[in-house]
Parts: structure tokens; sequence; C-alpha cells
């Protein structure tokens, strides 16, 4: 295959500053989470961890840490099974179904989190549920999901659905076809999709705002601390989101790249002509 | 198109079965409570509560409101700006990424995905300690020398506002526009080179048509998800970067007047839906219709 790079200097020079306008801005966060001052003005006045320790031992922010590990696991690990099931069901039911089920399934990507969130109020307050982090559970699942469906149904809808037919003329159940030869192709994506799930969820804060009731979660802990005064926590919690966050896009990342490599390998295996 | 006529297909119900957890989910907790507040919307109001009998009040008052029509245009220009701007510096990135880029391309494609990841809150936040008063980028100036005073306008303004949205938005759309790229074969801007055509002939007569519908969509998604946005405007918007989400907001979370916070939503899905309607008019009146990649 030929490589034909364009030169194209003028869009390269708008990459660079474009790099630069989002990584900029987060450096400093991090950079000043480690100032020895409380100040977050420049000249800068040294390094240290001060910041961090008084972050780590406050019972405010272990308290928010835990609510949200709770509320991103669950929701991550319900859209994993509610969402495969769903994509499953999706790449398989009759065609006329399907439309009206995949309008439903995406219709949550189209409406921002704002209507979502006065939505679920309303809607919590006329059944007299009290808000908990079980409200918040289920905003994330409805908010997660779609996202979850893009890549699962993704993963599902390029399978070639003769291997599952042969397996099953040969005699396995349908669950052992599930799980000895659908689940061996997907499952890479899935875990991928899972952990997208769990970092869209422990960052959720424009749903959650409206169904938390007393608790706190660490998006939440940072709305309250910005709206206090310059307070330098701020820019230690703040790191240690993007952080956790990032940690799970680099093993969403990968375990994306292994698929796509396993499905190069199985593409390449296969006689020409049976997989076109 | 997989061939199924080889053999009958059994029909059968478990697939539709096990949607069934999804979808009793999603009426439940997604279609459900938008019902709710599209009917409160037509209700009296109880502090935090609704109350017969069914009216229209709500929406007189949020559409005779002197007020609201100031913060529907900040929303509207906020969102205009955020989504132009962002749309702007997408699509050369996208486009670099796609026939310039070589061996940078993956290590870019996940710097720039990366920061997908950096929360929605810490990017205000970030914001508003570069662009405070005492923030980072008047003290810097100033131990520098170039300023004696912090400038002023640079927080609680639309400017910071638009800014945030930017860069909050920015690595959707860079990939969307990526994909759009993908089945636009670099062949083809070979030919329109090799007949003649300079860089900004390339742009409008070969990159713009082709791409027009996903970044007309990416445009839509950001102004859409900008001016409904209620916590920017709040930490960095100051009073006259003040927008409708807010107003929203407050009225569900603080004076609790429900039907007119209701009614102020659904006026704006409808301003949304409009918006929607004209710029998929617009394309169709250029002629880009279904458009045809060529590879």
């Amino acid at each position: 295959m030929r490589t034909d790079r364009q030169r194209s200097p003028f869009t390269g020079a708008v990459v660079l500053l474009a790099l630069l306008f989002l990584y900029v801005p987060l450096a400093i966060v991090v950079l000043f989470s480690f100032h020895a001052t409380g100040a977050l003005s420049f000249p800068f006045d040294g390094f240290s961890t001060r910041w961090y320790r008084e972050v780590l031992t406050s019972d405010e922010f272990r308290s928010a840490f835990r609510a949200s590990i709770i509320v991103a696991v669950a929701a991550s690990v319900g859209t994993l099974v509610i969402g495969t099931m769903a994509a499953y069901g999706l790449t398989r039911v009759p065609q006329r179904v399907r439309p009206p089920l995949a309008f439903l399934f995406f219709l949550p990507l189209t409406l921002p989190g704002l209507f979502v969130g006065i939505g679920l109020l309303s809607w919590f307050t006329k059944l007299d549920v009290q808000a908990s982090l079980t409200t918040v559970t289920i905003a994330h699942l409805v908010y997660v999901f779609p996202y979850f469906l893009l890549i699962a149904g993704a993963a599902l809808d390029r399978l070639d659905i003769a291997l599952e037919e042969s397996a099953q003329d040969l005699g396995a159940s349908p669950w052992l076809v599930f799980w000895r030869v659908t689940m061996p192709q997907v499952w890479p994506l899935l875990v991928g999709a899972t952990c997208l799930a769990f970092a869209l969820s422990f960052d959720e804060f424009v749903i959650t705002f409206f169904v938390i009731g007393p608790d706190s979660t660490l998006p939440m802990f940072i709305w309250s601390s910005l709206r206090r005064t310059v307070d330098p926590s701020i820019n230690v919690i703040s790191t240690l989101l993007m952080a956790i966050t990032l940690l799970l896009w680099v093993v969403t990342f990968a375990f994306t790249v292994r698929s796509e490599r396993q499905r190069r390998r199985t593409r390449e295996a296969a006689t020409p002509g049976v997989l076109a | 198109m997989r061939d199924v006529t080889a053999r009958p297909r059994r029909v059968s119900l478990g697939p539709i079965a096990l949607t069934l957890p999804a979808v009793v989910g999603l009426l439940l907790f997604f279609v459900a409570p938008f019902v709710t507040f599209a009917v409160y919307s037509f209700m009296t109001s109880g502090l935090f509560d609704v109350s017969q009998p069914f009216t229209t009040a709500a929406y007189e008052t949020v559409l005779g409101s002197e007020v609201n029509r100031t913060l529907a245009r900040n929303s509207f220009w906020t969102g205009l700006f955020a989504a132009s701007a962002t749309i702007a510096i997408s699509l050369p990135i996208a486009f670099w990424l796609r026939y310039a880029a070589g061996r940078w391309q993956v290590p870019v494609l996940f710097l720039i995905t990366g920061t997908l990841f950096a929360s929605y809150l810490v990017r205000i936040y970030a914001w508003r300690t570069i662009l405070g008063r005492r923030g980072v980028l008047n003290t810097g100036l100033e131990s520098l020398g170039l300023i004696d005073n912090p400038l002023e306008f640079l927080l609680y303004s639309r400017f910071a506002v638009t800014i945030a949205l930017v860069h909050i938005f920015l690595p959707y759309t860079v990939l969307v526009l990526y994909a759009a790229f993908g089945p636009i074969g670099s062949g083809l801007l070979e030919a329109a080179q090799d007949l003649g055509a300079g860089a900004v002939r390339r742009w409008t007569r070969v990159i713009l048509p082709l791409v027009a519908a996903p970044a007309a969509s990416a445009f839509v998604f950001v102004f859409v998800l900008s001016a409904a946005d209620y916590v920017t405007p709040e930490f960095l918007g100051g009073s006259n970067g003040i927008m409708l989400g807010v107003r929203v907001k407050e009225n569900f979370i603080a004076t609790g007047d429900w039907p007119v916070g209701a009614a102020l939503a659904l006026a704006m899905l409808a301003a949304f839906v409009l918006l929607y309607a004209l710029v998929t008019l617009a394309l169709h009146l250029v002629g880009v219709r279904r458009v045809r990649f060529v590879t």
C-alpha cells in the first residue's frame, strides 16, 4: 500500500497549538497540586506534598471517594450485564424490531444531562423515592448505557454469525454457544466498554447533582469546593480524579487495540472467501 | 449484509427477551421522567412540587419574561461561538490526523482523546485558575512585567465560558471529524492538486462538501450541549455570562418553581429541535444530501 503523506504545515501548527491548549490548563492544575504554599498564582514557590497529605487524611474526601467507587462499580457492572444482553439481543432481533429498539437505546445520548437530571428529580419525587446513592446509580446506568452499547454493539455486530450457527448445529446449547463461541471473540471490547462506563460514572456531575441527596461523590465534592473560596486541595482532588480516569482510559485503549489485533489475526487465519 | 437465504432461521423470542431489562429500565428511568417533567410544565406550582389544576401559566411566565429573553440571547451566542470555534479548530486537526500525521497518528490521537477523561469540573476549575483576577495568566504576565494591572475582562464573561466549552468539546469533535475523513482517500486530494487546485480550493471544493454533513451534526451537538450547560456559566460566566440552563437548575433546586423550570426546559428543547431542522434544511439547500464518499 502506498502511504502518501500530504505536507501540511498549517494544519500541523494547528495541531500543536491545540495540544498546548488542551494540556496546559490541566498541567497547571497538576503543578499547583504540588505547590508549597496555598497560592494559585505565579511565582511558583517550590514543591511539597502537603496538600496530598491533607486531602488523603480528610474524612470528607474519603467518604466522597468511597461513594464514587460504590456508584461507579454498581453502574459499570450493571451496564456490563444489561448492556451485553441488550447488545446481543439487538444484533439478533427480527429486522423490523431493530430500528425502534435502537432508537430507544440511543435516545439518552441526544438529551443534555440537565434535562435527564430534572426529569429524574421530578420522577423520583413523584414516586416518593428518597434521593440516595441508589438513585445516583440508576441515573448513571441511564447515562452510561448508550456509550457501553455503542462499543459492545459494534463488537457483536461484526461477529460472523455462521460460527454461532455451526456450534448450534453441532449440538451446543445457546448458553454454551455464548460462552464458548461468542465471548472469546468479544470479551476484550466488553472489558474496554466496562472501563469506559466506570470512568464516565466516576466523573458524572451534571445529572448526579439533581438526584444525590445527603451523600457526596468526588465530583460533588469538587463542585462544593469550587463554590467556597480558593482552596488548594481542589488541585489535589482534581489531579487524583484525572489520574484514575486516565488509567481507565489507558486500559480501554489497550483492550481496544488488542481486540483489533485479534480480529486481524482471525481474518488472516480464515480461508479467503469465507469471510468476505 | 449477511446472507440468510441459505437456511430458514429459527424465529426465537430469545433475543427480544434479552433486550427486556434495558427496555424496561429506559422506559422507567428515561421516558417516564421525561414525560413527568413535560406534564409538570402544565401544572400549578407548589414549593418543590406541583399541584392541579392544569394551566399554561408557566409558559406565559417563561415567554413573557424579559430576563429569560436576555438569557436566551446569551445561550444562543455562547452556543454559536463555542460550536463554531470547536468545529473550525477540529477540521484542520482531523485533516492533519488523516493525511499528514504518518507515524504520529496514533500517539496524537491518543493524546487528544486522553483529555476526554479530564473531568468536566476540573476543566472549569482549571480555566478559573488561569483566567482569574489573581489567576495564573495575570500573575504570570505581571511577573514578566508585561502588564501592570490585572486584566479584568478574562474571567466572569462570555469569553471565559466559551473558551472552557471549546476546551471541553474539542476532543469529541476531533474524533467525529477524523472518522468523517476516514473514507475520503488521499487520492482525491492529489487529483485536485494535479488539476491545479490550490490549498484553499482543495478545502472549499473537495474537503468541505464531503465532510459538511458530519461537521454539521457535530456543530449541533456542541451547540446544544453548550447552550444547555448550567455549570460552566455559573462558575465562569459572572453576571453577564449567565445562561438559560442556570435558570432551569435554579427553578428546580433553589426557588422550587418546578412548572416554570420545566416549561423553560421544554422551550429550550423546542429551540434545539428547530435548530436541528434548520441546519438539515440548510445542508439540503446547498446540495449536501446523503454524502457518497469516494475512496
